[in-house]
């Protein structure tokens, strides 16, 4: 990763007048962790940083910001926000511009082509966090973990992310502008994490799932992480009428987890930031995925690819193949 | 107070003896770890992690009933008391963060579902000798060995365990369990004391909170909290597992004719939080939100009660998914000063 031209390219961009700031990573406070990071003037820029850390998916934040009303008199900010986006960032950005979610004038994208992210936790697991901030970089097919004990390669499989490894869309589908060469998609076919649960008999699967959906503390760490998940008056926040009950029990958690699987069903972009962020452990990413796999197979759609797509669940074509249909 | 020693040869006996007494401690769930029932007649393992939840989700239910009611009923169903419970393995942090709460539960109004589940449960806690590293408890006014909130403290000398009884709960329970005990030696406690000493040298990534409280009244325009803000999720990770977050949120569910009145956890964080009825919404972003978590702890708790309600147990820091870190804001807010 050519840091510098980085840099470069976000000193310029950050420094237009029509920009209002730019999202990228930084190192966090300690450890393997790595922030957000809303870079506002050119001398902002020496912080920014691409590792394998930067998982995070900074699409979300398009969204999440808070839109007050404008005071009377004033005139709203109609800057642009510059984002960095890495393949699966990009799907997130291309889904929300189908929904309309944003608007493309509304954004600046710069392209990231992804040679595949750490999982933290694995990491962590292998090489503890130390208060001193690490940081890994990419070594050819390898991974570099530079801290204060020198330099370790660790092999990419020992510690690729899920999501990465199944990624087939490693180079951003849309983006002003890119920066480094396009990587070649390296996705295996095998998710084994659905296909474990797949195989399972419904009872078991059933049993599965709500020793998963116990666990939730329904902090809504999932919903608020996800990039896709941004409707203004979200259900589960409803008092009147109560759709979901505030309690947490299997049952309500249940009712919250399917409610938002299905809201995905043909828009989640796979960028496993549910998953990531729960901190329960619940396998978010593989009920996502089983669906997007659903709505891959059998409608032949996959999210997040064309800017121009017609919304998956408000389209209809009449060469669906709807073979599961009798 | 007296001091005894428990060898771990008579741990499992120990604690096969204290599970018929409606037994709690930390287990391993997935990749949460949390306060679980033991089994009659099971053994506890106990490690140097401390649990993701806080045994608060213990006495202070995530979601609690306070009263059933029906149509055409003027009487309300009032839930009956909890079996009395015994918590195993309660980190020093969490147990002081239970006896901070206690303050607020005992304040203007004497919340008797609070208060006599607290009454109900006796805590044995275990010092830290290993602290994790966004530990800081040694910063905020509690200790690896603190024994606030305790009725019985622990401590982990390598082939035995030291019990020290805090409350008349705890010596009662030391009493009862005697045949397995003996007179710690003088040497035992003189270890204990070096091992708290070694543990508190090994936390690094901590704060001085000293002029934090007047401070912050000082800074709420400061543009610090739109800086530490920006990246928050605004989710609930770092307010429902912290251990003396105790907002809550009164509920009516009704199904039919009949429903229940519950109270269950609330989350400054939450954009819904202090919506009003009319959509006014005196803290509109994440930045107001932010300062409240931190000014709720750092300086109302402080104002109301003289103390911080921070324990430094970690968890915000430690689980949230944007790297938000106290530690790093509290040093931002003795920045600014």
């Amino acid at each position: 990763m050519d840091l510098d031209k980085l840099r470069k390219t976000a000193a310029e961009i950050v420094s237009r007048d029509d920009v209002k700031y730019l999202l990228g990573w930084r190192r966090g406070t300690f450890g393997y962790r790595v922030a957000p990071y809303f870079i506002e003037d050119a001398a902002g820029v020496d912080e920014l940083i691409f590792s394998p850390l930067c998982i995070s998916n900074l699409a979300t934040y398009l969204t999440l910001v808070e839109k007050l009303p404008v005071p009377r008199g004033q005139e709203p900010d109609q800057r642009k926000v510059a984002l960095l986006v890495k393949g699966c960032d990009s799907r997130a950005v291309a889904q929300l511009l189908v929904e309309k979610g944003i608007k493309r004038e509304e954004v600046v994208v710069i392209g990231l082509p992804c040679p595949g992210m750490v999982d933290r936790e694995l990491l962590a697991e292998k090489y503890p966090e130390t208060e001193a901030a690490a940081e890994v970089k990419w070594d050819g097919e390898d991974f570099l973990l530079v801290g204060e004990g020198g330099e370790t390669a660790i092999p990419r499989t020992e510690v690729l992310a899920e999501k990465c490894r199944l990624c087939r869309h490693p180079n951003p589908v849309i983006s002003d502008l890119t920066i480094g060469e396009p990587v070649e998609p390296w996705a295996t076919a095998d998710d084994s994490g659905v296909a474990e649960i797949e195989a399972k008999e419904t009872a078991e699967r059933w049993a599965y799932w709500e020793e998963q959906f116990s666990k939730c503390i329904r902090c809504y760490s999932c919903r608020n992480a996800c990039p896709l998940c941004y409707c203004e008056d979200c259900i589960l926040d409803r008092l009147d009428p109560t759709w979901v009950n505030r309690a947490v029990n299997f049952s309500e958690n249940t009712a919250f987890h399917l409610a938002r699987a299905f809201h995905l069903a043909g828009r989640c972009i796979e960028c496993g930031e549910c998953e990531r962020v729960c901190p329960a452990g619940i396998p978010l990413g593989k009920l996502n995925r089983k669906l997007a796999r659903t709505v891959r197979e059998e409608y032949g759609f996959e999210p997040g690819l064309d800017p121009e797509a017609e919304p998956f669940q408000a389209g209809y074509k009449p060469d669906d193949p709807e073979e599961f249909i009798l | 107070m007296s001091a005894m020693l428990l060898h771990k040869e008579k741990w499992s006996e120990f604690t096969g003896k204290l599970s018929g007494k409606n037994l709690w401690a930390p287990a391993v769930q997935g990749e949460m770890k949390k306060f679980a029932r033991v089994a009659e007649g099971q053994t506890v393992h106990l490690d140097e992690d401390n649990t993701t939840v806080p045994p608060k989700a213990l006495v202070f239910p995530q979601t609690e009933t306070l009263c059933r009611f029906s149509l055409g009923q003027t009487d309300l169903e009032l839930p009956g008391l909890d079996e009395e419970m015994v918590l195993l393995g309660v980190r020093p942090c969490d147990a002081r963060a239970m006896a901070l709460v206690e303050k607020l539960f005992r304040w203007d109004f004497e919340d008797p579902y609070y208060l006599e589940r607290r009454e109900r449960t006796t805590l044995i806690g275990l010092a830290c000798n290993e602290p994790d590293l966004n530990c800081f408890c040694s910063s905020v006014g509690g200790g690896p060995a603190s024994p606030e909130g305790l009725d019985i403290l622990m401590s982990d000398l390598g082939e035995s365990y030291l019990l020290e009884d805090i409350t008349e709960k705890g010596k009662a329970l030391v009493e009862e369990f005697k045949d397995l005990l003996e007179e710690a030696p003088a040497d035992a406690v003189k270890q204990k004391e070096q091992l708290v000493e070694d543990a508190v040298a090994k936390i690094k990534w901590n704060v001085d909170p000293e002029g934090i409280p007047e401070a912050l009244p000082q800074l709420w325009e400061d543009p610090l909290w739109e800086k530490v803000s920006a990246a928050c999720l605004g989710c609930g990770i770092c307010t429902y597992l912290c251990p003396t977050c105790h907002c809550f949120d009164i509920q009516d569910e009704v199904e039919g004719p009949a429903g229940r009145r519950c109270r269950m956890w609330d989350s400054c964080m939450f954009a819904e939080y202090t919506k009003h009825t009319s959509g006014h919404n005196p803290r509109p972003t994440r930045r107001e939100r932010t300062r409240n978590r931190i000014n709720h702890k750092y300086s109302y708790f402080v104002d109301k009660f003289g103390v911080i309600a921070c324990v430094g147990c970690g968890r915000c820091s430690n689980l949230c998914p944007v790297n938000i870190d106290l530690i790093d804001i509290l040093r931002q807010v003795k920045a600014a000063r």
